[in-house]
């Protein structure tokens, strides 16, 4: 037992103390949060857009095609185009959609970060739209009508009363998708961006002690993740509070 | 005549090698291995010439010279493609009887596992576009670099620029890709398989002067210092017969062929 | 044509599957400034569509709607600057639970009339007090009772100075105890001279404040009358049914 602590304290000391290397996982600690935090504020954002346009058409389509028009038109093109870009980005590996970005799409782009950011925000995009909409169209009916009937168009409707209502319901389900990203992104090694689970590796493929550092990533991960998820629960005991109907 | 008279002696020799390999491998039990009649291999298959996948199977230099040793040792050769980095980690821990795979034998490799005597010797090269302006290694400084992670190239690059000028790629052929598209502006790799990338994609070229020099050994876990000697015989007696240089030179002429 | 007639209704018709369910079937009407038309007949005979596609909250399949001169069904009219001038009030009250009772009433006159926030609370305060609710406007709709919030949605429909008040079944989802209040807030408006158009289930309310009952069944108006000849002298015999159930 003692000879296997002090094995394992020398394999510690070899993987982080040696040459610095702690800097390594420090350094791809950093680069997984910027790469998660930049893609969920990506991903919100397109994510609102594309709800925005598929819960539209989803409501109002049946009603606009009777008046015909340009923007239904439109609509209909932004619906296609939306449905079109979720069954694309959800029907394939977020690895492939990476390397895609990175040697076709982003070429000119030698920020590896950037275009991790880029490609996971769009990926994530896809996810928190289907998120956003189920949010939207769990808000009653009613809810549209009583604006409508102030005399709000369709968009104010959405920005004053729905989205502020919907925001509060998917918060828990948003916070989901942040903690499933996290781990997501450990995949941004195949484009030479030194995330953690590529500074492990990096420790690992210098080192050769596989045991010390894959136990490392994997217990940093852990460790956020645990937070993460301390936080969501807090936020969906407020939530809870403010609802008592 | 001098010379044939050297190829005769040398064919003798081959030919007393040969018979007293013969002998060492007619007692199996001298050698122990994980798998009792097999050698297991750890390789890295996306190094060409050395190791690369071919159909179904495996092929290069160390693919050829791990069967021919397999042969001396009347073992069956079992290749195992596994990532760079979990090689010596693997045959440290006696998942596989050898590495081979373009390894480089190192102070810090040393402590985790045993390396058999130098089989090849291979010259890190610089892989730039044809219109760089890098035109030697004395104008990498403050270029970015492309590596395969966890090869002495990407040690060595590492050790000399900082971190921050090294982009580490899962396998040799995406520095390269990387190289094309601009990510990075050079790539320091192997020489042989350095000629193969330059050879298949267009505009690059490789500098004239070589990064660094080394050379390659095959590792043995530190217990299995039987092994360890079976394998430094076979090699010498591989070298002696030419046969070694034979399996070089079938994939580095062929290469420059196409 | 009346000159008074504030909304004009000709031809209206609401559809569904292609024709195979007939919500709205042809119906005219006209209705003055200052009347309270107050709309009767079983569920499901089409008089909350009716009254929904007065808004155009339901499109009508066909027909015209001529509010205030001008047809609102038209593809090419601005519904949204009409519906500022159609308050509504709905059977499940429909406050917006993020936002306080203030914060239900402002909205509308700050966001959409540009008025400042400080003159869209003293307007909402004043409007409180005529529902009797000052005390509660900082509180959340979930805190309140169903009276308390059907009240403030009238409030709330209010402060954007509608010209006509659309009521859709109001007192519907209250509990009994509860009607009354409500009922007496609707009582003051017409006092007040606001053109209203409910529809109902309260006979008494017809009775009292009614200029017009309206009978609807099947998506048509069977009957329409002053309260006093309808409730006496009904002469649709579905009408007469109706009433029979409902007048015990």
């Amino acid at each position: 037992m003692a000879e296997w602590f002090h094995s394992i304290a020398d394999a510690f000391n070899r993987c982080f103390i040696e040459d610095n290397r702690w800097k390594w996982m420090l350094e791809g600690l950093g680069n997984t949060m910027i790469i998660t935090i930049f893609a969920l504020l990506i991903g919100i954002v397109l994510g609102i857009i594309i709800a925005a346009v598929r819960s539209t058409y989803d409501m109002n389509g049946a009603s606009m095609k009777k008046k015909g028009g340009l923007s239904y038109v439109l609509l209909r093109i932004g619906n296609f185009i939306c449905n079109l870009f979720l069954t694309v980005i959800r029907g394939t590996p977020v690895v492939v959609q990476l390397m895609i970005m990175y040697f076709v799409i982003l070429v000119n782009v030698t920020n590896g970060v950037l275009v991790a950011v880029i490609a996971f925000g769009i990926n994530s995009g896809a996810y928190v739209a289907e998120i956003f909409r189920s949010g939207i169209m769990s808000i009653d009916e009613g809810q549209i009508e009583a604006g409508r009937s102030l005399g709000f168009n369709y968009i104010q409707t959405m920005i004053f009363i729905i989205i502020p209502q919907a925001v509060k319901v998917v918060l828990p389900t948003l916070f989901n998708e942040l903690i499933v990203l996290i781990k997501e992104t450990s995949v941004a090694g195949y484009v030479g961006v030194m995330d953690l689970t590529k500074a492990g590796d990096k420790i690992r493929g210098r080192t050769f002690e596989a045991f010390v550092p894959l136990i490392a990533v994997a217990v940093v991960y852990l460790i956020i993740v645990i937070i993460l998820t301390r936080i969501l629960r807090i936020i969906e005991k407020r939530l809870r509070k403010g609802e008592r109907r | 005549m001098k010379k044939v008279s050297l190829s005769i002696v040398a064919a003798l020799l081959a030919a007393v090698m040969t018979l007293s390999m013969t002998v060492f491998a007619a007692e199996p039990a001298a050698v122990k291995t994980v798998q009792e009649g097999s050698l297991n291999i750890a390789t890295n298959a996306e190094f060409p010439p050395y190791e690369y996948k071919e159909g179904d199977g495996f092929a290069g230099i160390d693919i050829e010279i791990a069967g021919a040793i397999a042969e001396q040792l009347g073992l069956e050769l079992v290749v195992n493609d596994v990532e760079f980095g979990s090689i010596i980690g693997g045959v440290q821990s006696g998942k596989y009887d050898i590495g081979i795979a373009g390894m480089t034998k190192t102070e810090e490799r040393l402590q985790s596992v045993n390396f058999s005597e130098t089989y090849a010797t291979a010259v890190q090269v610089i892989i730039v576009k044809e219109d760089s302006e890098i035109q030697s290694v004395d104008d990498l400084e403050g270029h970015k670099i492309g590596v395969q992670q966890d090869t002495t190239g990407d040690i060595y690059c590492c050790d000399d620029f900082g971190d921050d000028m090294v982009t580490e790629y899962r396998n040799g052929a995406e520095a390269v890709q990387a190289l094309i598209a601009g990510k990075v502006d050079c790539v320091v790799i192997d020489n042989e398989p350095a000629k193969s990338y330059v050879a298949a994609a267009q505009g690059l070229k490789i500098l004239d002067t070589e990064y660094v020099t080394e050379e390659y050994a095959i590792c043995i876990a530190k217990e299995n210092e039987d092994l360890l000697a079976a394998i430094n015989g076979v090699i010498a007696q591989l070298q002696e017969s030419g046969a070694l240089q034979e399996i070089v030179d079938k994939y580095i002429t062929a290469e420059e062929a196409e | 044509m009346d000159n008074d007639a504030l909304i004009q209704v000709r031809g209206l018709k609401k559809y569904y599957n292609d024709g195979a369910v007939k919500a709205i079937d042809g119906v005219d009407i006209d209705i003055r400034k200052g009347e309270v038309v107050v709309i009767i007949g079983p569920s499901g005979c089409g008089k909350s569509t009716f009254l929904k596609s007065l808004n155009l909250l339901e499109l009508p399949t066909e027909g015209k709607i001529i509010f205030e001169g001008e047809d609102i069904n038209d593809s090419k009219v601005n519904v949204n600057i009409h519906r500022q001038k159609m308050g509504m009030v709905f059977q499940h009250f429909n406050l917006f639970p993020h936002m306080t009772v203030l914060g239900n009433i402002m909205l509308a006159p700050v966001k959409l009339k540009g008025i400042s926030k400080e003159e869209g609370r003293k307007k909402a305060m004043e409007l409180l007090r005529m529902v009797h609710l000052e005390d509660k406007a900082e509180e959340y709709p979930a805190m309140l009772s169903g009276g308390q919030k059907q009240r403030i949605a009238i409030a709330r429909a209010l402060a954007m100075d509608p010209d006509v008040m659309l009521f859709d079944e109001p007192t519907s989802a209250l509990d009994p105890e509860m009607v009354g209040e409500v009922l007496d807030i609707m009582k003051e408006l017409a006092r007040e001279g606001m053109t209203m158009i409910v529809v109902t289930h309260e006979m008494g309310f017809a009775k009292e404040v009614g200029s017009r009952v309206i009978f609807f069944d099947s998506g048509q108006i069977r009957e329409e009358n002053s309260p006093a000849e309808f409730f006496a002298h009904p002469k649709d015999p579905r009408l007469q049914e109706f009433l029979s159930k409902v007048l015990i």
